[in-house]
């Protein structure tokens, strides 16, 4: 039996809401509604054997909402091969809510607090929001840095060296022209959120 | 310690410029990813002596890489379409204040001064294109 | 035998030679890449950069600040200078100790440790070669000769 398969009959014998998989680019993904996420966890670590937590983060996918990952592993051992599972679940961007997962891997918790500053995705336990601090930003920041629409704005602000076109120089460049910028680089005038 | 002379000829330390060849076309500039390299440019226009079609030249006013911010990625020194820009295994050139970091043109003319020959190619290998244009001029001369 | 306890960090003496009554003890802080060019440096030349025992004479210490200096570490990096004794100096090794360096432009790094401590030299480099670091460390030195010894 395949990894795919053993994956797809844990979770419908398992979870009582119907999954998709994805075998695609990466590893075997299981989409999962953000409803049974606790559950999905679990099971992936207690019936598939995914005892290893590697990672947990969020991916900001515009229109469709905030995508949550979150990648496990199966160790490998007495002729069991390595084995990836990529449980993923998508999150309504206006509410972005989800269970924490701290108590099913202790090291969640390091990483649902780096998903709640980066994206600003509450983490629920017992029904409650957690109040997580801050891992990485300090305490002043302001805003979410990982969602699309929180602009870069140094590079707004900073003018582009290469914005002068070959035979100009600082003094020359006529000002009312508008300044190239480089791909990725939003115009000044959107640089507020 | 390795001494300069010890370092592989590609090894990065600094960047140095040959002025004559830099035709201000800004690829360096637009490409840097740290945006480190400042360029100044003017026009100039030639006259061709008896007569013909005046052509211009951009000549370059200023050339600075701001070896502060500069990750050292060569992404500059491979998309110069003329070479004029060079890898020199140099590497000691701190200095007490920030500004010192920036290195105009003399200083990056300086540092040519420094740049190793390219490593010599494997016997059975394609000579180098500009070994054979050398010798199409040379017995051209003749 | 020294007695179990929780280590402290580790300082390295540049061997001042016999021209010098006085030694660079260098506090490295260690914060990314140019980190392990610190200890390249330090496991390549174990005469030049010896581990200070406390043993040696005059000290001036060096506060050697590799790498990413980002918002939330910057107060730690504070207060370890401001728990440096006199006389005592700042190198800024790396670009991103020097001005933020290829990270400039993020939502979280300091743009240069200079934003913080007075910096007293710059080593240039992304990482900067081990042998940057020793020069840099002289240049250094050469410039605390006038603060430190009286002038005759």
């Amino acid at each position: 039996m395949t990894w795919a398969d053993q994956v797809a009959t844990a979770y419908d014998a398992g979870l009582a809401v119907p999954v998709t998989l994805e075998e695609g680019f990466g590893p075997l993904a299981v989409d999962v509604p953000a409803t049974h996420w606790r559950e999905a966890v679990t099971l992936a670590r207690d019936v598939l054997g995914c005892g290893f937590f590697d990672w947990l983060s969020a991916v900001d996918e515009l229109d469709e909402g905030f995508r949550v990952l979150c990648h496990l592993a199966r160790r490998p051992q007495d002729g069991v091969p390595l084995a990836h599972l990529l449980v993923r679940t998508l999150l309504p961007r206006d509410a972005p809510v989800l269970p924490s997962v701290r108590d099913v891997f202790a090291g969640a918790g390091w990483h649902e607090r780096e998903t709640h500053e980066m994206f600003g995705i509450d983490f629920t336990a017992d029904g409650a929001v957690l109040a997580l601090e801050p891992l990485l930003l300090p305490e002043e920041f302001e805003g979410h840095p990982l969602r699309k629409d929180f602009v870069l704005a140094s590079r707004v602000a900073r003018p582009w060296p290469g914005a002068k076109e070959p035979g100009e120089s600082d003094a020359t460049v006529g000002r009312a022209r508008r300044r190239p910028r480089p791909p990725g680089v939003p115009d000044e005038g959107t640089w507020r959120p | 310690m390795a001494t300069v002379s010890d370092l592989p000829a590609r090894s990065r330390g600094v960047i140095a410029l040959i002025e004559e060849n830099c035709t201000s076309c800004m690829l360096c500039a637009r490409e840097c990813p740290s945006w480190c390299i400042h360029i100044d440019s003017h026009q100039e226009t030639d006259l061709p002596v008896g007569g013909g079609r005046p052509s211009t030249r951009n000549v370059l006013d200023r050339f600075a890489i701001d070896y502060a911010v500069c990750m050292y990625c060569s992404i500059c020194v491979e998309v110069c379409p003329f070479d004029a820009l060079h890898w020199a295994p140099e590497h000691e050139y701190a200095g007490a204040e920030l500004v010192d970091l920036t290195h105009e043109r003399d200083r990056l003319r300086e540092w040519m001064w420094t740049v190793p020959p390219p490593d010599v190619l494997d016997e059975h290998a394609e000579p180098g294109k500009e070994v054979a244009a050398a010798r199409k001029a040379a017995t051209r001369r003749r | 035998m020294p007695a179990v306890g929780r280590p402290g960090p580790a300082r390295f003496l540049l061997d001042g030679g016999e021209r010098r009554s006085w030694s660079l003890s260098v506090l490295e802080v260690g914060l990314a890449c140019c980190a392990v060019e610190f200890v390249a440096a330090t496991a390549a030349r174990p005469d030049l950069l010896v581990p200070d025992d406390g043993t040696a004479g005059e000290r001036v210490e060096v506060l050697c600040v590799s790498g990413t200096v980002t918002d939330k570490l910057a107060p730690a990096v504070l207060a370890l200078w401001e728990g440096l004794p006199e006389p005592k100096a700042v190198l800024s090794f790396g670009s991103c100790a020097n001005s933020g360096g290829p990270y400039w432009d993020s939502y979280c790094v300091t743009k240069g440790v200079d934003q913080l401590l007075p910096v007293d030299v710059y080593v240039p480099g992304c990482p900067p070669r081990p042998e940057s670091l020793v020069a840099g460390l002289r240049m250094l030195e050469e410039r605390l000769a006038s603060r430190v010894e009286p002038s005759s």
